[in-house]
């Protein structure tokens, strides 16, 4: 295999995943060894990390903690069908432009004063310097930002299922080089090597091209005790019994037939809710009525509405268990 | 090192998980960083760099878990332990004896490993140690001194058990045997004799694991090529629970190729009213020209089946299909008939496949097919849902026990809607003979398919999608 060198792994690997999971964990952002991995091979191998998963487990949010952590700028990029390179990567300054071409136009008599002949008025012209397509008049987007960035940054291209195929094709130079092609200037290189994460709720399928530059992250919903610890760092107001409950009821959830499942989001959003509400426990009549926190579609609330008791029930006891 | 990562992806790329060569320097690069220390960490880091969609991740999941599966010494306690338990601890004086006799060997066991090529001749005493990491080390080190992960055929598992053994000492531990029987030591030969025929059943149970985990997907994959071509009709009963997994790959094969939707330039044709738009931050002057685009429609298909008799297994698979690539097919309207038509459109989008079939079968199966009956069926129910985007699917035999075809409802079908295929299961020469009414029904079809086959319906089912595009 080349490029696979026999050497010993640096020693310190694990205790670096740890370190950073801690980080995570004191940014607010609690993760497991997965998603601690990918930052750190996503840092030392500097490839880009694609993540995917269903909505809502925190996919963007991840790339904010990694900007918050390193204390770099987080530059973003929502993608949407149609976007081109003239919104994400850079476009000319068009009206500057214009503006320069009719001063130049005005200091051309300066220029050519004294010049016989048409070919040492050309010859002047060329050592004019030329600045129509230069630096100057590129305004950047975020991915030429990212890359001018000086302290380096973080760059987040949000929900690349939604963009067309031709915009990825375009990103694929970005990322396995981290450099973009401006025809009129040559190549732009990074001045500090980004790190990049693209999201995808996968809406479609990502190119095969674009998958082998990244590493690939799939971010599940996550188990009951991470969710607890989430909720824990998330909404500390609530109190551990209510806790355990409700994480339970939205373990139990996720486990029915719905059209969308709640996710982390979802659940820290209703534990708040019950908060506001002063509940101290989960009963059938306040899960009803709060139903609506969770799920968002009208189909799913009718649907779960008879299995609520059961479910209620099902966390209680679950709750109990944890706390005996 | 890297030679594991290169027979783990040999075992993954078996697994049906598609690794490139990038890929493959990626995860040599992860693992460099990680190293083999941590089980979870090794598996995060690898399952990054080399499986990239979900399936993936579930193969790399199983693939991990059995690759680095050191499992082969831990079932059986050494029976150094098992005799242990048997007696009482007064043979604990014994056992340090037992134990201690090949005092040279075990002292030199380290070293020995990293030599490569000599056999060892302290098996006996690892053996009798019960050291599990060192048998299992010495087990995969005898493995790659033999080539192992070259294993291609079951054939070959007597010859590879045999050769690790050897590799492992197995010589040795014979004479060692012998030596003890000449000595009078029967108790200690009988243990050892019982320690090497654990091993060797060990052993053979390892390289059995090695050769499913090499090669347990050649045979699949020769088995779905030949399944993909083999005639509907004549395909065992068994084989249609992994045909059905066929189809789906095929169909997620066909949806990712179509997934993208399509608009067309048309060139020349420029968009006044955007361009102005465009432009107006310059000026008004032109610098981006915007042409005009029309986005292409994904076709509505009406599918009409037959169910009847041998034609109800190709029927089967045409739906199947329909229904897999609804991603980029999103309106399908499904009619089964054999003598009465109706349609099955909710049973398909309600229940999973298997069962809506059999739902179908029992609703609409078994009767005697009257082509007649059902055009005048599927008139009443869905002529005014047939426009100018409408496909109509038609799979049948066109055998109609000498029943009035009605030619006539196909006729007005064919007017309204943009094209109708007609899919028959049956070769070419067959058409027009006996009951089969084909001469008559084909005028009112863009196309006539003989189609019999999952190769063909996929065939049927990419033009479909291509021509909407």
């Amino acid at each position: 295999m080349t490029g696979t060198q026999t050497g010993a792994p640096k020693a310190g690997a694990a205790a670096d995943i740890a370190a950073i999971e801690a980080d995570f964990a004191s940014l607010g952002y609690i993760c497991n060894a997965d998603i601690a991995t990918s930052i750190f091979l996503s840092q030392r191998l500097e490839k880009p990390v694609l993540v995917e998963g269903p909505p809502g487990v925190g996919k963007t949010e991840l790339a904010k903690a990694t900007a918050q952590m390193l204390g770099k700028p987080l530059i973003r990029l929502q993608c949407y069908a149609g976007l081109d390179e003239s919104k994400a990567l850079y476009e000319w300054k068009y009206g500057k432009q214009l503006l320069y071409t009719q001063v130049l136009k005005e200091k051309l008599g300066d220029l050519m004063e004294g010049a016989k002949g048409l070919k040492e008025s050309m010859t002047r012209l060329h050592e004019f310097d030329d600045t129509f397509f230069s630096e100057e008049f590129l305004e950047p987007r975020p991915l030429l930002k990212a890359l001018w960035s000086q302290e380096g940054a973080v760059l987040l291209i949000d929900e690349i299922d939604k963009s067309d195929d031709e915009f990825e094709a375009f990103l694929l130079e970005l990322l396995s080089d981290y450099q973009i092609s401006v025809p009129e200037l040559g190549t732009i290189r990074a001045k500090h090597t980004p790190i990049v994460f693209l999201t995808s709720n996968n809406t479609r399928e990502i190119g095969d091209a674009l998958k082998r530059r990244c590493l690939h992250l799939y971010i599940p919903f996550p188990d009951s005790d991470l969710e607890q610890r989430i909720i824990a760092t998330r909404v500390p107001e609530v109190e551990a019994n209510l806790r355990a409950e409700l994480v339970a009821f939205v373990q139990g959830l996720r486990k029915l037939e719905l059209k969308k499942q709640p996710a982390v989001s979802e659940t820290i959003d209703w534990a708040r809710t019950l908060v506001l509400l002063h509940a101290r426990e989960l009963d059938a009549e306040l899960v009803r009525r709060t139903l609506n926190v969770l799920l968002k579609f009208q189909d799913d609330i009718d649907n779960v509405d008879s299995d609520v008791n059961a479910l209620v029930a099902q966390s209680r006891e679950a709750s109990a268990r944890l706390a005996g | 090192m890297s030679e594991v990562l290169a027979d783990f992806i040999r075992a993954l790329r078996s697994a049906d998980v598609r690794i490139s060569t990038s890929e493959s320097i990626d995860a040599g690069r992860a693992l460099a960083l990680v190293g083999y220390d941590d089980r979870t960490t090794l598996r995060a880091a690898l399952s990054q760099a080399l499986a990239k969609s979900q399936d993936d991740k579930e193969a790399f999941g199983e693939t991990f878990e059995r690759f680095f599966a050191f499992d082969q010494f831990t079932r059986n306690p050494p029976s150094q332990d098992s005799s242990e338990d048997e007696n009482d601890s007064g043979d604990e004086e014994k056992k340090g004896e037992s134990g201690g006799m090949p005092g040279p060997g075990s002292g030199g066991l380290s070293g020995e490993r990293e030599g490569d090529g000599a056999p060892q001749d302290d098996l006996a005493g690892l053996l009798a140690s019960g050291d599990q990491a060192a048998l299992q080390m010495a087990l995969a080190e005898a493995a790659r001194q033999v080539n192992l992960n070259r294993i291609r055929l079951f054939t070959q598992r007597g010859m590879y058990t045999r050769r690790m053994m050897e590799v492992m000492g197995l010589d040795a531990l014979n004479d060692r045997i012998e030596g003890a029987e000449r000595d009078g030591e029967t108790v200690k030969a009988e243990r050892m004799r019982e320690a090497r025929d654990g091993l060797r059943e060990q052993v053979r149970d390892y390289v059995e694991k090695q050769l499913e985990l090499f090669t347990k997907n050649t045979g699949r994959q020769l088995r779905e090529e030949v399944l993909s071509q083999v005639r509907l009709s004549n395909v065992d009963r068994s084989d249609m629970r992994f045909l059905r997994i066929v189809v789906r790959k095929m169909a997620k094969r066909l949806v990712a190729l179509h997934s993208r939707r399509k608009t067309v330039t048309r060139r020349g044709m420029l968009d006044v009213r955007r361009t102005i738009r465009a432009n107006t931050g310059f000026d008004g002057l032109l610098f981006h020209t915007i042409w005009k685009k029309s986005k292409v429609d994904r076709p509505r298909v009406i599918a009409v089946c037959d169910v009847s008799g041998s034609v109800a297994q190709v029927s089967q698979f045409l739906l199947m299909f329909l229904y897999s690539v609804q991603e980029v097919l999103p309106e399908v309207r499904s009619f089964a008939f054999s003598g009465r038509l109706g349609e099955v459109t909710d049973i398909f989008k309600k229940s999973d496949l298997e069962k809506a079939m059999v739902e179908t079968l029992r609703e609409f199966g078994g009767g005697s097919t009257d082509y007649g009956q059902a055009f005048r069926d599927l008139e009443a129910l869905a002529i005014s849902g047939i426009d100018h985007s409408t496909t109509v699917l038609i799979l049948g035999d066109a055998r109609s026990n000498n029943g009035n075809p009605r030619a006539d409802i196909l006729k007005k079908i064919h007017a309204r809607a943009k094209q109708v295929i007609w899919l028959n299961p049956e070769g070419k020469s067959l058409w027009n003979t006996g009951d089969s009414e084909m001469r008559a029904l084909s005028p009112y079809c863009d196309r006539t398919v003989s189609c019999s086959t999952i190769r063909g319906l996929e065939r049927v089912v990419s033009d479909l999608l291509r021509s909407a595009s």
